[in-house]
Order: C-alpha cells, then structure tokens, then sequence
C-alpha cells in the first residue's frame, strides 16, 4: 500500500503543477501592449468601438480518454494487465454524463491466499462540475456518482491453512485450481475529479473514487477479495479507487453565455 | 466543493491506511484442536483433574503445551494426514507411577475458507464407525484411561467438548 499512497501523491503534485500551467496558458495576455501602435489607432478610426470582452462561449461536445495507470501498469506488473477507457459528455454547463468501461485481469499475491481475477466493468453516471472557469479555460474540478457493475472470475492458485496451534509446525501452501466463473458485483461509486486542458482539446485528469457495494456474488468457498473496477474489498461494504487519464475533447456545438449583469 | 474534495481525500487516504484486515486476529475461529476433558471413573458425570498429564503426539519430540494438571487439554491433529497418534502420560513426572496410554484419533478433513488475513482453515470429522483408537503403551503398565466416549463427531471450533475420557 505504501508505494501506491507515495504513486498517488506523486500524481497530485504532477497534476496541481499542470493545473496551474494550464491556466497561465489558456489565459493569453489579453491587454497586452500591440507591436504596432498605428494599426490600433487605424482601428478606431475605421470601426466603431467594440466592447473588448469577447462574447464567453461554451463548447459542448463528448471527451473520450484512457486510463494512464492502468495502462503502464500492465507493462511493469507481470501480475497485471488493464485497461480503462473514460468519456463524458456534456449536458449542461456544470452537468456532464460520464462513463468508464475497462477489462482487468489480475493476480493477487497475499501472505496466505493467491488467486487471479478476471473480468470486465461498466461504470456509469453524472459528473458535476463546482469549478468557475475564467474567460476562455475550460478546467473542470467535479464531484460524481457513478453506479458500476462488473462480472468475472476468480481462480483460487493456492492457499495456506491457519493454525493457531503449530504443533506439526506450518504446513506449506496447498494448490488449488479452483475457478468461479459467472460472479458479478455491482456498487455505486462517489468521485472527486479534477480535469484540467493541457493544449487544444487534451485533457489530463485524476479522479479519487469512494466506493460502496450493493451486490456481491460470491464464489463457494471463497471470496470476491478483489472486483474488476471496484478493486480490494475490504472487511466492509466500502472501497477505493482511483484513475488518472488523458483525454481528448470532441466539439459538437457552442453556446453563447449570457453576460451577467454586475454593479 | 474545497471542502467536499478535502473530506473525501482524508476519507480515502484514511482507509487506505487502515490495514486491519491485514492481520488475522485472535478471535477468528480457525482450524479448531481436539477439545478432550477427563472425567472420574467411578462418577462419569463429575470432572476429575488429571496429575501431571503430558500429551505427546507420536514422532514428536516435545509435548504440546498443557500445564499437566486440570481437567480440560486440547490437541491439535494433523491437517496432512486423516490421522494423529498421541501419548497420554499419566504421572510423567514419577518413575513409578508413571502410566502411557496411545490413542489415534481417525477423522476426515475439510478446508474452509475464512478470510484474506487468516487464509483458509481445516475442519474435522471424527470417523463415524472408528473413531479412535486405544492401545496401551510399549511398556505392558495397563489402561489408565478405562473408558473414551466422543462428545462431538464434527470438530469446527474449540468451544465445546469434542472427546471425554474416563478414568
């Protein structure tokens, strides 16, 4: 647990960094002082005099993206192979449908258990977005829900028997084979996000989700200790999950905002 | 919304710390021992203790850990074999009193899923035609043990009495 927290953090400090360049990027010096003072004074004379804020627009449109985590960790991780796809698609101007599909398959090595998990997940539902934007950035800071569902399987490789009493002293682990298919589990899921624009349409984001389970169908004689999507399960209902995701942001149309009135 | 994020990033970061279920504690019933009491003889229904009592499995060069006196030992059996061989040394302690009974105990094994910390644990079931077995040792000093009823065929915790032993 300890390298993730320390992954997890290292994410933040990468993204906050990239938070802040975005802003400083998507906000160009408006008011700067033009090369050419002549043409500005041509200007005036030839035009009328505009307002100098242009008309706030908002693009709407689908955002599709993948899972950065999961996907390099199938490369170091002989243990893991993943991948997570992400969209969302704007509804209102702080309301966005969202969704995750993703396929995991993943070998858990604990001190007495070890077993591989297998399956597929959709995760769908609402993302809300608390984040003003100034003039022309598009950054989102949201808070979702999401119900998830995900069917697998789980093969139990091997286990080893508690004995309080080790009298005989321990008795090495035991290979199992044993194969559960058809489990399903489903829960619902609050996510924090945030997605900031690194250039044009791209966006990097990372989202931290708490999880809660609704259904768990269980293998015979085993545990779900691990859901596609979902992730450890823990003595409780309650889960975690996190992803950080690069996407890439589809216009379909724009919609003028009207100016609100000030003082 | 600064707030909302900041309580669920303590909430997350909270959980992930916890690692309780991590540790398979004390309380969890694992693979249960042979719980055997000793009963008098003369009057089956009252408990007797026994004198200086060591319990040795066959093979083994250390007795499992009993204080010797008392009217309650457990034992643990083998969770590799469907069989375990112990000695009841009665008076381990005197070269003249001292009295060896053998006993095997025949059973068959089942192995339970507990949890992730605790991993999987192995039942018991005492065979139901042959439980078990009781010999007298290699030095011909007769039965002290004059009778064994068992209680409990299924052995799955190590609340209640599964053996009594009479003498």
């Amino acid at each position: 647990m300890k390298p993730m927290l320390n992954s997890i953090f290292r994410c933040f400090l990468v993204l906050s960094f990239l938070g802040v360049q975005a802003q400083t990027l998507s906000n160009p010096t408006k008011d700067s002082i033009p090369s050419n003072p002549k043409s500005v004074i041509l200007k005036t004379n030839q035009e009328k005099i505009k307002d100098s804020i242009p008309a706030k627009v908002n693009r709407y449109g689908l955002r599709v993206g993948v899972d950065l985590f999961k996907l390099t960790r199938s490369f170091y991780d002989p243990e893991y192979k993943g991948i997570e796809f992400v969209g969302d698609y704007r509804l209102t101007k702080k309301h966005y449908l969202a969704a995750e599909i993703g396929n995991e398959n993943k070998t858990t090595d604990d001190a007495r258990l070890n077993f591989t998990t297998k399956g597929t997940y959709l995760k769908a539902g609402f993302d809300y977005n608390g984040y003003t934007n100034w003039l022309n950035m598009e950054n989102i800071i949201s808070i979702g829900l999401r119900y998830g569902v995900s069917t697998f399987s789980q093969e139990l490789n091997s286990y080893k028997i508690y004995n309080s009493n080790p009298y005989f002293g321990e008795v090495p682990e035991l290979i199992s084979g044993q194969k559960s298919n058809g489990l399903s589990a489903s829960w619902i899921e609050v996510v924090a996000g945030i997605k900031a624009k690194v250039i044009n349409n791209i966006y990097l984001g990372f989202s931290l989700r708490l999880n809660r389970l609704i259904t768990n169908n269980k293998p015979d004689g085993f545990d779900n200790l691990y859901i596609p999507g979902f992730n450890r399960t823990y003595d409780g209902d309650f889960g975690v999950g996190f992803n950080y995701t690069v996407s890439y942001f589809i216009p379909i149309y724009k919609k003028k905002v009207s100016p609100v009135k000030s003082l | 919304m600064k707030k909302v994020i900041l309580f669920l990033l303590l909430a997350v970061f909270s959980l992930l710390g916890c690692e309780k279920d991590d540790i398979c504690s004390a309380s969890t019933s694992t693979t249960p021992r042979l719980v055997i009491q000793f009963y008098d003889s003369t009057n089956p229904s009252v408990l007797k203790n026994v004198s200086d009592l060591k319990v040795i499995a066959d093979g083994m060069t250390e007795a499992i850990d009993f204080n010797g006196n008392g009217n309650t030992v457990s034992i643990p059996l083998k969770t590799t074999e469907n069989s375990t061989s112990y000695q009841f040394i009665l008076n381990s302690t005197s070269s003249t009193f001292k009295n060896v009974d053998a006993i095997r105990f025949d059973y068959s094994r089942e192995n339970v899923y507990v949890s992730r910390a605790c991993g999987y644990k192995t039942l018991f079931d005492l065979d139901p035609i042959i439980p078990f077995t009781h010999t007298d040792s290699a030095q011909a000093d007769g039965f002290w043990i004059t009778a064994i009823t068992v209680e409990k065929k299924s052995i799955d915790n190590e609340n209640e009495t599964h053996v009594k032993l009479y003498f």
